[in-house]
């Protein structure tokens, strides 16, 4: 038996708990795989602070079918509270995070009891709007945020004594473990809003929402909180960013980085659990790889946006579960299967 | 004693057209009650305005007593109102399955809260017996597991039907049920809606165009025309009424 036909005979759950499983220990592994190659880890590291607010998005844009337009702006919300927090009154980098992601989550909620009964169009204008807004603040509130300079020196958590073992996070490895820790964090949240009740009543929003209403959902007060969920974990990727940069600049937070948080989560798939941290991969790594071609590198970054937006419009999770499935199914289509009219 | 669901001089216009103009209904006991009437005599509307969809300009729709004309349609549907909808609404990418477990559901945000760490399975788990009941007296059990999106128009007429059900209501509102389902499908709805009452005798509200299947249904019909109740009466009265006859039945 070969290993792809010992791959396909098992059952999806399996499959996916073993693909599950190599990625975590190879995610897990890297700062000792990637010992001598920093710069892969500073691209690892980089594309888990895109990641994090793309789980927050996704779970607005992929589950609850709403588009924001502004989420790099919580992102900074989140990231100019626990820089401030830790440089100005000597936070340690757990609960500054943890206040940085509640400040974004309060702003979104805030913003959200105004704006989420408006129609979908008005609302991603409004999103859109609050992006812009909080960038002008972060931009020229120069006593507060630094202005267009920032806040540099950011600290970095103080090192974690295991006993057998110190992680200095300070350093590069350790920085990765503790980001690849906020990034399960998210991820987990992810996961158990998406497999539950809630989660249920979130799709039924993305899909109908006047059936959904009628069958019993609020659907004001569903959106209300997914949204604060959602920025709060942008805040949470924004507070990670500048620890990790060391410098909470407005130009991390400004509209451009917030369309593209909106592109990367499409590209990986949204509605995918996968998918942010696809999206991020990609969106971090094809410009780095594409260093070579110098100025031509965005101009072809673009053109293979173009070219999976066409091929593949359910995003690379979308395609990787379409391949995955038809290697499943195997060259032969059953006129059952063929009839089954589930998306391929 | 208050009666079960009482529609007081309901009016709503939408612009210059007045749909509803002073509807009285008053529904004292559990029954198949029929509302019939031409196009544009406001039957849907009704249907809105009692399941909070639409907010009437005048009057009031009272529940046991309860003045419930101002609520939301999810609160009204956690008071035990359900409906379907003239043009059919299902969750597409759900499975047949899971559009019926969604309407066991209990979707106060509080209790979906408490649930996120258990995921819900519980409650789901006790209610799959009942939902694969249900799909199977509408011959939809060998489509649990696809997609509504994959089943034929007729089919998710019947799944939407079964999914409100399942939620226990005690007030079903049921638009046009009989549009767009085949001769044999028809026959399977119509035994199926008889049993759900005799096993659960509640209020069905049922617009319906196709006479026969009403007529068959219900055991009482009100006629609507003009955004009015014309008559009220057993389904064979309302065939005899001259009014009925010149309005509608032609």
């Amino acid at each position: 038996m070969t290993a792809m036909t010992a791959l396909t005979a098992m059952t999806a759950p399996r499959a996916g708990r073993l693909a599950i499983a190599i990625v975590a220990l190879l995610a897990l592994a890297a700062p000792f795989l990637l010992a001598d190659q920093p710069y892969f880890l500073h691209v690892l590291i980089l594309t888990m602070t895109f990641a994090i607010p793309a789980i927050g998005l996704n779970l607005l844009l992929g589950y609850t079918g709403l588009v924001s337009l502004g989420h790099m702006g919580f992102a900074g919300v989140g990231a100019y509270t626990t820089a401030l927090l830790m440089m100005d009154h000597g936070w340690s980098a757990v609960p500054a995070m943890a206040a940085g992601a509640a400040a974004a989550g309060v702003l979104g909620v805030l913003v959200g009891i105004p704006c989420l009964r408006l129609r979908s169009h008005f609302f991603i204008i409004v999103t859109l709007a609050v992006g812009m807004i909080l960038f002008a603040l972060f931009n020229n509130l120069d006593g507060i945020t630094g202005g267009a300079e920032g806040l540099p020196g950011v600290p970095r958590p103080g090192p974690l004594d295991l006993g057998f073992m110190v992680i200095d996070f300070r350093r590069l490895g350790g920085f990765y473990w503790f980001a690849l820790v906020v990034t399960l964090f998210a991820l987990l949240v992810q996961y158990l809003i998406v497999r539950s009740d809630f989660g249920r009543s979130l799709a039924a929003i993305r899909q109908d929402e006047i059936l959904a209403a009628a069958r019993g959902v609020n659907v004001f007060a569903h959106k209300l909180a997914i949204f604060g969920i959602s920025t709060a974990l942008a805040g949470l990727g924004g507070a990670l960013k500048v620890m990790f940069l060391r410098v909470a600049a407005p130009l991390s937070f400004e509209l451009l980085e917030s369309i593209n948080l909106v592109l990367l989560t499409i590209v990986g798939g949204a509605g995918y659990l996968a998918g942010p941290i696809i999206g991020a991969l990609v969106y971090v790594a094809i410009p780095e790889i594409l260093r070579f071609a110098d100025a031509w590198r965005l101009v072809l970054f673009g053109v293979i946006l173009v070219a999976m937006t066409l091929f593949a419009p359910r995003g690379l999770s979308g395609m990787i579960e379409a391949g995955w499935r038809r290697l499943r199914r195997g060259p032969a289509v059953t006129g059952e299967e063929a009839a089954d009219g589930r998306p391929a | 004693m208050a009666a079960l669901l009482e529609i007081r001089d309901i009016s709503k216009a939408f612009g210059g057209i007045q749909a509803l103009d002073g509807v009285d209904v008053a529904i004292d006991a559990p029954g198949i009650y029929g509302l019939i009437g031409p196009n544009g005599a406001g039957k849907t509307t009704l249907f809105d305005v009692v399941c909070g969809r639409q907010v009437a300009d005048r009057g009031e729709v009272r529940a046991e007593g309860r003045a419930v004309g101002r609520l939301s349609p999810d609160r009204l549907a956690r008071l035990g109102f359900a409906r379907t909808f003239q043009e059919c609404r299902v969750f597409p990418d759900e499975t047949c399955l899971d559009n019926v477990l969604f309407g066991a559901q209990d979707k106060r945000l509080g209790v979906e809260w408490r649930q996120l760490l258990t995921r819900g399975m519980g409650a789901r788990s006790a209610r799959r017996d009942e939902a694969m009941r249900l799909l199977t007296l509408v011959r939809l059990d060998t489509y649990a597991d696809r997609p509504a999106a994959a089943l034929s128009y007729g089919q998710r007429r019947l799944l939407e039907i079964v999914s409100t059900l399942i939620a226990r209501p005690r007030f079903l509102l049921l638009d046009e049920p009989a549009s767009g389902i085949n001769p044999t499908l028809l026959n399977v709805l119509h035994d199926f809606l008889l049993k759900m009452y005799e096993e659960r005798p509640i209020v069905f509200l049922v617009v319906e165009h196709n006479m026969p299947f009403i007529m068959s249904l219900a055991s009482h019909i009100v006629v609507m025309h003009q955004g009015r109740v014309l008559t009220t009466g057993s389904p064979a009265d309302i065939q005899r009424d001259p009014a009925v006859i010149d309005a509608y039945l032609g």
